[in-house]
């Protein structure tokens, strides 16, 4: 993962800045001795990068903040298993993209048992009120639309800004499928776009 | 960066529209409540590492052992409160016999809960949720992130560290079913969230009270079984009677009157003696209430001086009088500023730099108020308020002419979790501002915020700008 922010013109991207993997191991270290300003610091660096991520992954807004919790949940009860073979921030990242995947798979078991019992089927994720930029949701409605596979890539590389090695590292795949994946993701959205443009 | 991260690059407007979407989804994130809800959930004490795998087993049998002695600890005394709490008192009549006078509950957190003899609260996952009648709570200072919530009907009132009452009256207003719900705070900040929409209706400060949309707010409604007390008539600026400590002689002084109940009931007996608010607090109040503002601020400056949080508290109310009360900005800014010198992480210092850039604005100071709006954008990159400091920066620097900067802000606002006025105003200046920038993208806008608010405030604006009506430069 890059050193620090990963900037384009205007944005500062959402990789939190300043941690070297010796700080992560050190501070992961202090979490697992205890040390509750540790663990503190550990959530107030990645809560909102774990919101943000599973916002742009298209969990919905009623789900996302409960979501977000078991994260940290389970990077809680996961501590004792980092080993510091990859960045904090990719190994969150991984739980976070575990978590979002289940919630989605949970939602279409949901929606297929409403259908098989003829009852009526949860609701669409409704837009999120926080979000009202039109364009920000035609985004999320379009992301929605491609596979998991390439979904996570596209938002970790184009939202995150996480450098492709850790994106291939979260997905748990080859750096070079990452990059076909991104390359199809990439392909895909533009298509929609260009749709959607009438272009 | 890596060129990739450029992409869409084409010169096309889906590939610039696109990749805008892209930039604003890198710069949406929670908001301050949010952050702390969930620092909530997760601050669990930690433990030390697990035990080593081999030993899972015995581990797991001691650990379910322990919980299961734990369990039985924890829930014996606490199933009695619980059964206290979930039952509706009895008619007063009855209850009288039976207890007599408020219930005085400690919480979770060393939070204090005061209940009138006909109020009905239930702990929901250790949060206590109101249901009727009236209870005070005095809540210790809370570590940031760990904010005390209580909930009443549909709304949320989260809470820092302070001393507030909550009233749930079921005979009023309630036109819809619902209950009506007043908030009053004695000390601190208190917020009044909209538990549906995840809306902030209210922030208080001390001697302010907020009531639910369904209720006359001039109208005295005390609680069921609680006798109503007359409304204060004024309360003494230099004798601070015990009982009135909770009536708070302030603004909103008709409203305050359900509050509290007769001296004949003992509630306000005993919740007095639970009142530690310093007394040169209590006579500052009783002070503004009355009018002079002057001793107020005296009375604060005395306060200031101490420590703990009365101190701070009245630290950041010096600039409050002088500003509201006074009419003297300058001064105000400088009472705030001195505030922030002194509690630097205070629990109000995001108030007191919105109360600094809002004062400098609305003085027409934009030269200072520019650099204190930047500064709190980039200290306060999760905070609730963010929306609308960077729409009064973008404000401030279209009044100057700087369309490139304001554009800038305004996507700042529109970026950040935000109340709709404040997106709403957003959407369009940076639309006007495109427009005169010559931006292409700025008749778009004007058609989106037209598509996003039919009825908005800048409807007639928006439709001359999107029909190519408006003076370009």
């Amino acid at each position: 993962m890059a050193e620090g922010p990963v900037n384009t013109p205007g944005i500062m991207r959402a990789v939190p800045s300043g941690a070297s993997l010796t700080a992560d191991i050190e501070m992961v270290a202090r979490c697992r001795r205890g040390d509750s300003i540790a663990w503190r610091g550990l959530y107030d660096r990645y809560a909102p990068v774990v919101y943000r991520f599973l916002s742009a992954f298209g969990v919905p807004g009623e789900d996302r903040e409960d979501a977000c919790q078991e994260v940290f949940v389970a990077v809680y009860r996961s501590l004792s298993r980092f080993r510091g073979e990859a960045r904090l921030s990719t190994w969150i990242y991984r739980i976070a993209a575990r978590h979002a995947g289940r919630i989605a798979r949970r939602r279409k078991v949901r929606t297929l048992l409403s259908t098989l019992l003829v009852r009526e089927p949860p609701p669409p994720p409704a837009p999120d009120a926080s979000e009202r930029s039109e364009r920000l949701q035609l985004l999320d409605e379009m992301v929605s639309k491609l596979s998991p596979k390439k979904r996570l890539v596209l938002v970790l590389f184009e939202i995150e800004g996480v450098p492709i090695e850790e994106v291939a590292k979260i997905a748990g795949c080859p750096e070079n499928t990452a990059w076909s994946r991104l390359h199809y993701a990439r392909a895909e959205l533009m298509a929609m776009a260009k749709r959607r443009g009438g272009g | 960066m890596t060129p990739q991260h450029r992409w869409p690059d084409g010169p096309d407007e889906v590939s610039a529209e696109l990749r805008r979407a892209l930039d604003e989804a890198a710069l949406r994130g929670p908001d301050d409540m949010t952050l702390r809800r969930g620092w909530s959930a997760v601050a669990m004490p930690l433990e030390p590492p697990r035990a080593r795998r081999s030993f899972w087993f015995a581990g797991g049998v001691a650990t379910t052992a322990a919980l299961v002695a734990l369990g039985a600890f924890w829930l014996r005394p606490r199933l009695g409160e619980l059964a206290q709490l979930a039952v509706r008192d009895k008619p007063a009549a009855q209850s009288e016999s039976a207890a007599p006078g408020p219930r005085r509950l400690t919480l979770e957190g060393g939070v204090e809960a005061v209940l009138g003899r006909s109020s009905v609260m239930r702990l929901e996952d250790g949060a206590p949720r109101i249901e009727g009648g009236e209870v005070r709570f005095s809540v210790p200072h809370r570590q940031p992130g760990h904010p005390f919530v209580v909930r009443a009907e549909g709304y949320r009132v989260v809470v820092v560290g302070t001393r507030f009452g909550v009233n749930v009256d079921g005979r009023a207003g309630a036109t819809d079913g619902r209950k009506a719900v007043g908030v009053d705070v004695d000390e601190g900040i208190v917020e009044v969230w909209e538990a549906a929409t995840q809306r902030r209706l209210a922030r208080l400060t001390p001697g302010e009270s907020w009531q639910s949309p369904d209720v006359d707010a001039e109208s005295p409604t005390p609680p069921a079984a609680v006798d109503p007390a007359p409304a204060p008539s004024g309360p003494s600026p230099t004798i601070p009677a015990p009982a009135r400590d909770l009536r708070h002689g302030g603004k909103h002084a008709a409203a305050r009157t359900l509050a509290l109940a007769s001296p004949g009931d003992g509630f306000s007996e005993r919740a007095t003696t639970t009142e530690k608010s310093a007394p040169e607090a209590v006579a500052a109040r009783a002070a503004l209430a009355a009018g002079d503002a002057p001793r107020a601020l005296q009375l604060y400056r005395t306060l200031a001086q101490g420590t703990g949080p009365s101190a701070e508290n009245a630290s950041y109310e010096i600039g409050k009088v002088l500003s509201e009360k006074m009419g003297q900005p300058q001064a105000a800014v400088t009472a705030w500023r001195r505030y922030r010198a002194a509690h630097p992480d205070g629990i109000l210092r995001i108030e007191a730099d919105v109360s600094i850039i809002e004062t400098l604005a609305r003085t027409g100071d934009a030269d200072e108020a520019l650099p204190e709006a930047n500064e709190f954008l980039r200290r306060h990159p999760d905070s609730e308020r963010r929306a609308e400091i960077a729409r009064l920066a973008g404000d401030l620097y279209r009044a100057h002419g700087d369309c490139r900067r304001a554009v800038t802000t305004y996507q700042i606002a529109l970026g950040a979790v935000r109340p709709r006025d404040a997106v709403e105003a957003a959407n369009f200046h940076r639309a006007d501002c495109l427009v005169r920038l010559g931006d292409a993208g700025g008749v778009d806008a004007a058609r989106a915020y037209l598509r996003a608010y039919p009825n908005g405030k800048f409807r007639s604006e928006a439709a001359a700008l999107a029909s190519g009506a408006a003076p370009r430069p």
